[in-house]
């Protein structure tokens, strides 16, 4: 198993996200429009909550995840502005010549908020 | 003269494609990018090499330029390839087309598929599909 990459987010860096993506969705960056959503309040780009899983794959994998990396992911539930997330990898059977890894996104109750598949050409 | 109006996504037919957009991420760009996510890594700009995620919100940020999305769109997945790497600093052409919609109980389902080839390839150093959720004739 590869070492977790754990965040605090906070609604700081999500406007700092929405700055560098150009996303200002206010759904992200407008609390006051955000309350009356019904996810009640701003949540995080769902970009930004899964950079945290190419972080821990270039972390993993090196270049290999820079010049080969493949990425499926599905959003399972909207991340809040100020939660803390886990990004997580668990090694799967190699396939094709790809290193293959179950991955995921918890937040601090544990709910899941990402999850799915990454791969990198073994031995890169 | 007004700017013209975005298409609004949900209104999209399948194998709608966008005009082809040439985008370059700058190591500005990227250090934006790495800043924002907090993502010290040092590799990316050791190798000159874009984060894969990096290249892709900035695909997906230039087709949502000529975009509405609906209020109450929802990311619902999201599929990166990378396929040589994003050079940094690299002029890129970025092609994007509607790869799948369908509707159900008033909401559509739509797959926005992306690719960045450089300068002078053909073949795509990168490549996305992305699914969002929206209500079916909601305007922003």
């Amino acid at each position: 198993m590869t070492a977790p990459v754990v965040k605090q987010l906070s609604p700081a860096q999500v406007r700092r996200y929405a700055d560098a993506s150009g996303d200002h969705n206010p759904i992200h960056v407008d609390e006051e429009f955000a309350r009356g959503t019904p996810f009640g309040g701003t949540i995080a780009h769902g970009m930004l909550v899964l950079a945290s899983i190419s972080e821990l794959m270039a972390a993993t994998c090196g270049e290999a995840w820079l010049t080969g990396g493949r990425l499926r992911v599905r959003f399972r539930a909207p991340c809040r502005t100020s939660d803390a997330i886990t990004a997580s990898a668990q090694p799967q059977t190699d396939r094709d010549g790809m290193r293959v890894y179950a991955v995921e996104v918890r937040n601090q109750e544990g709910e899941l908020l990402i999850s799915g598949t990454a791969e990198a050409p073994a031995g890169g | 003269m007004a700017a013209p109006a975005r298409a609004l996504l949900s209104d999209l037919p399948k194998g709608h494609e966008f005009p082809p957009a040439t985008l370059t991420l700058t190591p500005e760009a990227v250090l934006r990018y790495l800043d924002a996510v907090e993502d010290g890594n040092a590799i990316y700009l050791e190798r000159g090499l874009a984060p894969p995620l990096c290249a892709a919100a900035s695909a997906l940020g230039a087709l949502l330029e000529l975009l509405e999305l609906p209020a109450g769109t929802l990311h619902t997945g999201q599929e990166v390839d990378v396929r040589g790497g994003v050079q940094i600093g690299a002029q890129l052409t970025l092609t994007g087309r509607i790869a799948q919609r369908s509707e159900r109980a008033g909401m559509v389902i739509c797959a926005l598929e992306f690719a960045l080839t450089p300068a002078g390839s053909r073949a795509p150093a990168l490549a996305g599909r992305t699914t969002v959720l929206a209500p079916a004739g909601v305007a922003t």
